[in-house]
């Protein structure tokens, strides 16, 4: 099995979420034993989002490091796993809410492909970025 | 002849404005101008005091057209006559049926010329009479919703006054000692008998206390000052009711001297009783008219006080309470109009925060407080000088009575700031607060009228050394106390107090 | 009643959930058509436009001078001239306007605006020392902007995690270093920090929350003066799309670090580093939004309340002082920090504003109340901003074809709306034209 990041490269359309990560600072952790699960924005999810949001934020890495942070929960959990509890602490501290079971909601996004196993962790799929608040 | 002139004034703008086209605009002019020569003619006789006019008129009814002016009546007259001026310019520009209303306003302003012109009993009570009908129909035409039945009031009330009056005068001039006379000359003269004192006074007593009013015979005032338009509520309250203390210090104090001593403490009483009923009753009201109403009663108390002390001072104090009362009650009754004009209300939980400086009224209200505060005899004021002379001249008098209606005048000050606060102050309504400010032409009788207050609050010698030696001899008790070295009474200045 | 299907077939397709019944129902439904909660009329845009311009000018030097405050003034003991802003400050380049700026808003320089130094040097009088323009209060009122600071420093727990960092160690130890360095040539007042730390430390923390509000207004001053641009060359088709350009400003700049840096002799203090994260959204935007729209404090000399007979709310949560609450009637009390504000923008106003004022209620006369009330429609205008910018941010897009998701931006929207269900609020009012 691959890493998270390895993973998301793979699959081709994570090109912005990898750009920020590594914008941010953040390859070294996440390619770290962890486990983690991570909430993986497509390409289409960032650029749905007004125009200079992202930039603004590749310019202050510690701010992206925070957004990107929100989209990370410590341990690995499956979907069956997550449905349990209504909301999960993320790693930048604030809650993730889960909304929906069928579908599949976390926060006000929608999980695309749940479940993708990785050696250090686990990677959702959603639709749109998610922030906190 | 110059005597004539404050008469013939009124009297052809009276008869010139039925002629005049109806154009509100054009018979506004007429009226304000008659105001106006009338009050110049009254400064040209204060400059250059006339001698006495006498024209035998219908001698067999002892009816003389006797004038004169004398330093009591003059202050008056020039009251009168700027209060007419003020009330006119005070009137709405698109006052309908401006002929009439101005026409009533003169004749009312005429008949009160006459009776403060008058040296004759009979032409006084002619005069008297005349006032009451243009002031009912005022009343009862232009006034607002229960006019009619504060018309009928009025009428009462002061018909019944005019007809004891009537009586009494004729009674009077009948009974005189020294056969049938009006004039006052004659009446001042001589001693009636004791008996036909005692009803006399009764009578003036009657007449005159429904006149200014006195408790309990004011009930026609409160709602006529309510329900009148303002012009006319600043004429009655101003100068028509300065009539009944006119009336009691000359047809009591002058000619009736023996009975009124003796009755003076109880006249005293009723007058403290009215003051703090007045008071009382104007910390009590919800409506600003109405407030103002009952304050201008519990002032007319004062005078009454005054007029029952008799001293020398205390009749100072008349002179000056009368101009300064007429002052204060004729400014506040304008400005609540204006408010009434700008808020549509008057009813004083409905405003607050008029002394908003960019949507409420600022000037209008700081205006109202010189009012307020005038009447509640702060010093640097034309009600300070008048209380302080009443009250000095009254307490070696009454002391009692005195110091009720200083308790009464006390509380002036809690109505005055009770109304300022909920009106002056707190919030503005949004949705109410959408009037235009004042304009110079509103404001100018306000302004003038408190200009007034503020001068003879600073210059008070003005009015008391014109008014000082005509009022002194006529005294019923002297004290140690004159105000001017000069004064006519400077010379009695053993304490004999006749207590 | 039956729709004439032929002439529009699309007003057959039903809406996907049904109309609202909350009591700004209109409203509502207006908000979810992508609309303000200001109503969309020709009158309504220029009136909001005109005012962002009025009100960008002093912002303009709030926001320099804020900076001023907590990055040069910082803890002088006797901060007599923290109004006398020094030309670098004026000079320094707003980063979000000029040929410098990565992120440029405002097309126009980067500098004090020219419309503000002329003001600065004439005030409403005549050219005369700095000093004397302050003694006579012909400046621009620095007192409104640091009401709104205090506000924000009152108010505290309204998201974000400035505050709670204020209250941390690192926080204390990075203050302490700052604190002893300024006096470090000061023995007296060293000696009174060692005898009242939390008092020296309540200052610094006052002065972070300048920075940030500092920092918040660096971006909204650009913003407006583009608005104003934009307005001008014709380019808003109404009251939506000024709010549109609101809610792209808001995203595009929410990543902005807040930070407090101070400079003793040359050397910079990070006191609130840019790498704790904070971010312009969360930490100043939202809790400015909240603390100086909504709660605020009741101001001396507007209006007296009783707290003792339940006048003012037990929670502070509950207050409700701000502009969209504010009674604009009582603006012209001396001294107090709306009419200032009122103060400030009257002497920047453009021509047509004045021209509208002119014709209405007491013209010149009251001036200050009506572009007041305008001050107040726009502000709703800007929380209609951040409104749509929440919902864009943690909800759905408008046009979702999941009804669920619908009734979520519904329940939001009529959670919002809630907020102004109290009579003081002047929702109800700003709908009409009729209130000026």
């Amino acid at each position: 099995m691959a890493t998270i990041l390895e993973t998301a490269a793979g699959a081709g359309c994570f090109n912005t979420l990898l750009a920020a990560v590594d914008a941010a600072g953040l390859r070294e952790a996440l390619e770290s034993p962890g486990p983690f699960t991570v909430f993986a924005p497509v390409d289409d999810a960032f650029s749905a989002l007004p125009p200079g949001t992202v930039q603004t934020l590749v310019d202050n890495p510690p701010q992206l490091a925070r957004i990107l942070k929100y989209h990370v929960l410590a341990g690995a959990h499956n979907q069956a796993a997550l449905v349990a509890k209504e909301q999960w602490d993320s790693l930048e501290g604030a809650p993730i809410p889960i909304r929906s079971v069928d579908p599949f909601e976390v926060k006000n996004a929608t999980v695309v492909t749940a479940d993708i196993a990785c050696d250090n962790g686990v990677v959702h799929v959603i639709n749109r970025v998610i922030l906190p608040g | 002849m110059t005597l004539l002139l404050p008469l013939l004034i009124p009297l052809a703008a009276v008869l010139a404005l039925p002629l005049l086209p109806n154009n509100a605009q054009l018979t506004r002019r007429v009226a304000a101008l008659a105001g106006f020569l009338q009050l110049a003619a009254g400064l040209l006789l204060w400059r250059q005091p006339p001698a006495d006019l006498s024209v035998s008129w219908l001698p067999k009814l002892g009816l003389s057209l006797d004038l004169g002016l004398d330093g009591i009546t003059l202050p008056l007259l020039l009251l009168s006559a700027l209060i007419t001026a003020m009330a006119v310019i005070a009137t709405p520009v698109d006052q309908a049926r401006s002929r009439l209303f101005y026409g009533l306003l003169l004749a009312t302003n005429l008949g009160l010329t006459g009776t403060f012109l008058a040296r004759n009993a009979l032409l006084f009570v002619l005069a008297y009479e005349l006032i009451l009908i243009p002031t009912t129909l005022l009343v009862a035409t232009f006034g607002r919703g229960l006019r009619s039945s504060a018309a009928i009031r009025f009428l009462i009330y002061n018909a019944l006054s005019g007809f004891v009056l009537l009586g009494v005068v004729l009674a009077m001039g009948w009974l005189h000692p020294g056969g049938v006379s009006f004039a006052y000359a004659d009446l001042a003269a001589d001693q009636f008998s004791p008996v036909a004192e005692r009803w006399l006074l009764a009578g003036f007593l009657l007449a005159f206390g429904l006149k200014l009013p006195l408790v309990p015979l004011h009930g026609w005032q409160p709602i006529t000052y309510t329900e009148a338009p303002t012009p006319v509520a600043m004429l009655l309250s101003g100068a028509v009711s300065k009539l009944g203390a006119y009336g009691l210090l000359r047809f009591g104090v002058q000619f009736l001297p023996d009975t009124w001593a003796a009755w003076s403490p109880w006249i005293a009483v009723i007058a403290a009783v009215t003051t703090i009923y007045g008071a009382l009753n104007a910390i009590a009201q919800l409506d600003m008219r109405r407030l103002v109403a009952y304050s201008s009663l519990g002032h007319m108390g004062l005078l009454v006080l005054a007029l029952a002390a008799a001293t020398p001072l205390s009749l100072q104090g008349v002179v000056v309470q009368m101009l300064a009362h007429g002052l204060i009650t004729a400014l506040l009754f304008c400005l609540v109009g204006t408010i009434e004009r700008h808020t549509g209300t008057v009813a004083i939980p409905e405003i607050s925060g008029l002394m908003n400086p960019y949507r409420g009224l600022p000037f209008t209200m700081g205006l109202m407080l010189l009012g307020l505060m005038a009447a509640a005899g702060v010093p640097g004021l034309a009600g300070f000088v008048a209380e302080l002379l009443v009250f000095e001249g009254s307490w070696v008098a009454f002391p009692w009575p005195t110091l009720v209606c200083m308790v009464a005048s006390g509380l002036t000050a809690v109505y005055a700031v009770r109304l300022f606060n909920r009106v002056g102050f707190g919030r503005l309504d949004n949705e109410r607060a959408d009037w235009l400010n004042t304009t110079w032409g509103e404001r100018f009788p306000a302004v003038v009228l408190a200009g007034l207050i503020v001068i003879a609050g600073i210059w008070p010698a003005t009015i008391t050394s014109f008014s000082e030696a005509s009022v002194t001899p006529l005294a019923l008790r002297q004290t140690d106390l004159v105000l001017t070295a000069n004064a006519a009474g400077a010379e009695f200045t053993a304490p004999e107090l006749l207590a | 009643m039956t729709p004439p299907t032929a002439l529009a077939p699309e007003a057959a397709t039903k809406p996907l959930i049904p109309p609202s019944t909350h009591r700004y129902a209109d409203v509502i439904h207006r908000l979810e058509a992508g609309g303000s909660m200001l109503p969309d009329t020709p009158e309504n845009l220029k009136q909001i436009i005109g005012i962002y311009k009025a009100y960008a000018v002093p912002m303009d030097f709030y926001w320099r001078d804020l900076l001023y405050i907590a990055e040069q003034v910082f803890l002088n003991p006797i901060p007599a001239f923290k109004y006398f802003i020094s030309q670098e400050y004026l000079d320094r380049p707003c980063s979000y306007a000029g040929d410098q700026s990565k992120l440029r808003i405002w097309r126009g320089g980067e500098k004090a605006h020219p419309e503000l130094l002329e003001f600065m040097a004439r005030g409403e009088t005549i050219r005369m020392p700095k000093l004397l323009h302050h003694l006579w209060h012909d400046r621009v009122n620095m007192e409104f902007a640091e009401a709104c600071m205090q506000a924000m420093l009152w108010h505290q727990g309204m998201g974000g995690r400035f505050n709670d960092y204020l209250e941390t160690d690192a926080y204390r130890a990075n203050a302490d270093r700052a604190i002893k360095a300024y006096f470090k040539r000061n023995p007296l007042m060293l000696g009174l920090y060692k005898l009242f730390p939390e008092m020296f430390l309540e200052k610094v923390k006052q002065l972070s929350y300048t920075a940030n509000l500092g920092l918040f207004w660096e971006v909204m001053a650009p913003v407006f003066f583009e608005m104003s641009d934009i307005y001008d060359e014709g380019g808003f088709k109404g009251v939506p799309d000024a709010m549109d350009f609101l809610v792209n400003g808001i995203f595009a700049v929410a990543g902005r670090p807040i930070y407090h840096h101070v400079f003793i002799d040359g050397e910079c203090f990070e006191i609130i580093p840019k790498s704790e994260g904070f971010t312009w959204l969360y930490e100043a935007a939202l809790p400015y939004v909240e603390a100086v729209f909504y709660r605020t404090a009741p101001f001396r000399g507007t209006k007296s309340y009783n707290a003792q007979a339940g006048q003012v709310p037990d929670n502070q949560a509950d207050f409700h002082y701000g502009i969209l609450y504010a009674d604009v009637f009582p603006v012209g009390s001396a001294g107090i920090p709306p009419t200032l504000l009122m103060q400030d923008m009257l002497h920047f106003l453009p021509p047509y504003l004045q021209d509208t004022y002119k014709q209405h209620k007491r013209g010149e006369d009251d001036q200050l109340i009506q572009l007041g009330i305008t001050f107040q429609r726009s502000m709703y205008n800007v929380t209609s901003a951040v409104i749509q910018a929440l919902r864009c941010a943690l909800l759905y897009p408008l046009d979702d074809p999941n009804p669920e998701h619908l009734m979520a931006n519904r329940r939001f929207f009529e959670a919002q709306m809630d907020r102004f269900l109290r009579p003081e609020a002047r929702l109800p009012q700003i709908q009409t034209q009729d209130y000026r």
